[in-house]
């Protein structure tokens, strides 16, 4: 069954992937991170955090806005970014190089990177293989965009 | 510098009555009843394991290692009991606030459960079936060489100090020990990279070697982990993410997203050690701004030396073509403006304030133009 | 102490003028392109085995061809790189190969890199709920544990203080000993743990090993320090640890020893490879190592007056303090003592120093002690 992007659903239904793919989260190590994901439409935007805790997704929810003091970093984009990388992972099995998370937001062109603290910045780079590896599980469900 | 023994044992009486002794079954047992803390730790968290966390408790925990350790200068455990004449291991960074940093114990075991294996965990054969146009692989071969050279100056600054620091620091010990394990990895990727790709290795760069020399050689542990840890660990991170966004085929995007994990680890280290030092020591504000006023030009050096700066542009632009060139030199201005906003912000919330304001740095970045 | 390079980039007009033009105009200088370099094509000769060090060790690149004296390099450069005027002098106090080479060192450092294993979630730290060894066992167990985590860093300090003064030449060396660096983090941080899950935390230090620790620090050349660290002392932990495995009272004891003698042999086997290395191609040394033996084996020796270890092996291998058991624990505990003398010479030998035993009075210890052990009816 699809699931629609952006929504807590889609973050779960990864989440279900995550777990069931438990062996190779282990072997890339602890992750334990809390972000945010805003995606931005007609001038609103959506906000999920996702708190990462030892090897797994702990939690998921929406929240109307984000507060970067609780979060570690908050990445930020349009819905036409996002969908343009899950398409591509999805097309691809897995994010290429103009589409994985570090690309679309190294120069801040396609998502900026929102920090409190440079040390909340830092954690995106210290999980990076997990964290795309996350999201790469797009290419294992359904996914239909609003 | 050698050590001998205050006697020669193989001739004492007293080793040999004490052997004799015990070997009679007249155990002396002194320690049976040791003077310690009794306490038996267990995991908080089964999925994590048992950690350096759990295991800070009373006596034994790194909570309770004061700012001064004075009562140790041997490699007595932490909360056992000590007794009879020790020897003094020398060494001279005793003080806390001089190399703890909060996060240390989580960060080494984060080391532990990320590690990675350069001969296995990078995809080689994919250079072989998609090889890159000659410049390209030069342009890497050189980056790789130069990335080299700053893994072995990394490597070198842990190994400098671990020996001169107190055994009561045995997490933060250790922790420099995974910073060994990582830049030896690191120089090992970008050696085996290097050569892979059969363009050979490039030229070492006389002017990111100098400035490297003068951070490693800093004269106390809090100004070089300031340089090696935050400075040069933040540029190298910056890299990386550069590297790995204009990757030039798999392998390189393999290795830069986990070498970046490596990279951020000790970033994070370095901004954990100053903001610590900073909070305890905050006297140390002046003369870490006078230690940045004399060596902060060594970030111009390795940031504008071109055995970086020219294979940087031509892998960001994907080769020597005047138009990518030109798209090469944007990225790469794009990268520095990043690499040292990302510097004075880490310096800034470490607690080095107004670092941005007093740098020379600042307004020889914005110099930087792109024309044609 | 402080370096001072011999550039200030800020004052560096043409530096900062050259950088500027490079961004502005896009007119590269591409000498690097030129450099003078061996061009090879490595490959992966067991693709299973991944891309090795071995694999590189082909022509200028390789460690085989390193010469005995390092004469060309004294920088930051990578070994094979292009080396031009201006490069600081990283002020290296070892640049002759047969001061730290052995052979296979490319090979225990990539054995090292993918047998890492972790402390923390390796060993089942969970099945010790509930466990409550008896009180002899359990305190005998710590104090062992105690001795154990309080010397293996030992062996991280020492070659790390000689990391940094090996020539950069030589760079599988340097990697193997980081790699090392790490296991004994690990093995001091395993032993720990251990000690404060028994219920008892630690127990005493052992100042007669506090002595040893500090002659192996303090030696006066890379290739003492690793016939005493490597072939020595590492030699006799690794005895050691067969025979803590052997004693050991649960099976999470036995695992950490089974891991952490892995670790250890491989540190073993490198000592025993420079050993023979060094005196195969650096005869001269040959007497100099034989005085540094004397010191090691007389601090070894010494060892005898740590009773608190002696002790607590007699109660662990004799599975308590009643008369019988301390029997049996002596009994037990003298095999395995004098087998550690026994594989010390065994491996001085196989390195090709047969003489020593000719020399050491230790060896005579060891022979007394084996005749006393004869005469009182123990099976050595």
């Amino acid at each position: 069954m699809a699931v629609s992007f952006p929504s807590v659903e889609y973050f779960e239904a990864l989440k279900a992937k995550m777990e069931a793919e438990q062996e190779k989260f282990r072997r890339l190590g602890f992750i334990d991170t809390t972000f945010a994901i805003s995606v931005g439409q007609n001038g609103a935007a959506r906000n999920f955090m996702l708190e990462f805790e030892v090897y797994e997704l702990k939690s998921v929810r929406e929240v109307p806005s984000i507060d970067l003091k609780k979060v570690d970093f908050q990445l930020v984009g349009d819905a036409k970014t996002w969908r343009e990388m899950i398409e591509n992972i999805r097309r691809n099995g897995a994010a290429d190089t103009g589409h994985d998370i570090n690309t679309l937001a190294h120069l801040g062109e396609h998502l900026k990177i929102a920090y409190d603290s440079p040390d909340g910045h830092d954690k995106l780079y210290r999980f990076m293989e997990s964290i795309q590896e996350f999201f790469d599980l797009s290419s294992k469900i359904d996914v239909n965009f609003n | 510098m050698a050590f001998y023994a205050d006697k020669d044992y193989t001739q004492d009486q007293e080793v040999l009555d004490a052997v004799n002794q015990v070997m009679s079954g007249n155990l002396g047992l002194r320690w049976y009843n040791a003077n310690t803390e009794k306490i038996k730790g267990k995991p908080r968290d089964l999925r994590r394991g048992l950690t350096y966390e759990d295991l800070d408790i009373g006596s034994y925990g790194y909570s309770s290692i004061p700012e001064w350790v004075r009562t140790s200068q041997s490699m007595v455990a932490r909360g056992s009991e000590k007794v009879g004449k020790l020897p003094d291991m020398g060494y001279v960074v005793n003080r806390k606030s001089d190399i703890w940093s909060d996060n240390v114990t989580r960060l080494y075991e984060e080391a532990k459960s990320r590690r990675w294996t350069p001969a296995v965990d990078i995809p080689w054969a994919e250079l072989d079936k998609k090889p890159l146009p000659e410049p390209l692989e030069r342009a890497c071969a050189q980056l790789y060489t130069f990335l080299q050279e700053c893994q072995l100056v990394s490597l070198d600054f842990p190994s400098r100090w671990v020996a001169l620091i107190n055994q009561d620091f045995i997490e933060q010990k250790s922790f420099m020990c995974a910073q060994m394990l990582d830049a030896s990895r690191l120089l090992e990727v970008f050696r085996k990279r290097a050569l892979y790709g059969g363009a050979g290795l490039g030229r070492a760069s006389v002017l990111a070697e100098q400035g490297l020399k003068e951070w490693l050689w800093a004269d106390t542990y809090p100004q070089g982990s300031l340089s090696i840890n935050l400075t040069l660990a933040g540029l190298l991170l910056a890299i990386y993410r550069h590297v790995a966004a204009f990757a030039p085929s798999m392998v390189d995007r393999a290795i830069m997203r986990l070498a970046m994990q490596d990279a951020a680890r000790q970033a994070s280290y370095g901004h954990g050690c100053l903001l610590y030092h900073l909070n305890h020591q905050p006297g140390k504000q002046d003369s870490l701004h006078e230690y940045l006023d004399e060596n902060e030009h060594t970030i111009l050096g390795i940031l504008g030396c071109p055995e970086l700066l020219e294979p940087l542009i031509v892998i960001s632009g994907r080769g020597l073509e005047k138009d990518q060139v030109r798209q090469g030199r944007m990225a790469v201005s794009g990268f520095i403006r990043v690499a040292v906003r990302e510097y004075f912000e880490r310096l800034e919330t470490a607690g080095l304030r107004e670092r941005s304001k007093r740098s020379r740095i600042a307004a020889f970045i914005d110099r930087i133009e792109i024309a044609g | 102490m402080a370096y001072l390079s011999t550039h200030n980039f800020f004052e560096d007009k043409q530096f900062v003028d050259k950088w500027l033009y490079t961004m502005r105009t896009g007119e590269l200088d591409l000498s690097w392109m030129k450099a003078k370099t061996e061009k090879v094509k490595p490959h992966e000769a067991n693709p299973r085995r991944g891309l090795t060090y071995r694999d590189l060790d082909i022509g200028t690149y390789g460690y085989t061809d390193v010469p005995e004296k390092v004469r060309d390099n004294r920088s930051y450069a990578p070994r094979g790189a292009e080396i031009p005027e201006g490069v600081p002098d990283s002020q290296p106090w070892v640049s002759r190969k047969s001061e730290l080479w052995a052979f296979n060192t490319e090979s225990y450092y990539e054995e090292a890199v993918s047998r890492q294993w972790n402390a923390t979630t390796d060993i089942p730290w969970d099945r010790l709920e509930g466990v409550e060894l008896p009180e002899a066992t359990g305190k005998s167990l710590s104090q062992l544990m105690t001795f154990l985590t309080e010397v293996e860093m030992i062996a991280t300090d020492t070659p790390a203080m000689w990391l940094p003064r090996l020539n950069p030449d030589f760079i599988e060396v340097k990697s193997f000993i980081a790699a090392q660096a790490m296991d004994e983090a690990r093995h001091t941080e395993v032993f720990r743990k251990r000690a404060l899950t028994t219920g008892y935390g630690l127990m005493q230090a052992s100042p007669v090993n506090e002595m040893a620790l500090k002659h192996l620090r303090d030696a006066d050349s890379f290739s003492e320090m690793s016939v005493a660290l490597h072939l020595v002392a590492e030699g006799n932990v690794l005895t050691m640890f067969r025979f803590s495995e052997y004693l050991s009272p649960t099976d999470i004891d036995k695992k950490i020893f089974r891991l952490v003698m892995q670790d250890e042999a491989r540190h073993v086997g490198y000592g025993m490879q420079h050993f023979r290395y060094v005196l195969d191609n650096f005869p001269e040394k040959r007497e100099v190592l034989h005085a540094h033996l004397d010191e090691a084996e007389n601090i070894s020796f010494a060892g005898s007056l740590a009773t608190e270890l002696t002790e607590s092996f007699i109660i662990l291998a004799g599975g308590g303090m009643k008369k019988d058991n301390i029997e049996q624990g002596i009994r037990v505990t003298t095999q395995f003592n004098l087998k550690q003398m026994q594989e010390h010479f065994e491996r001085l030998e196989k390195c090709g120093m047969p003489e020593r035993k000719e020399r050491s009075k230790l060896y005579q210890m060891y022979e007394m002690g084996r005749a006393a052990a004869q005469q009182a009816g123990i099976n050595v």
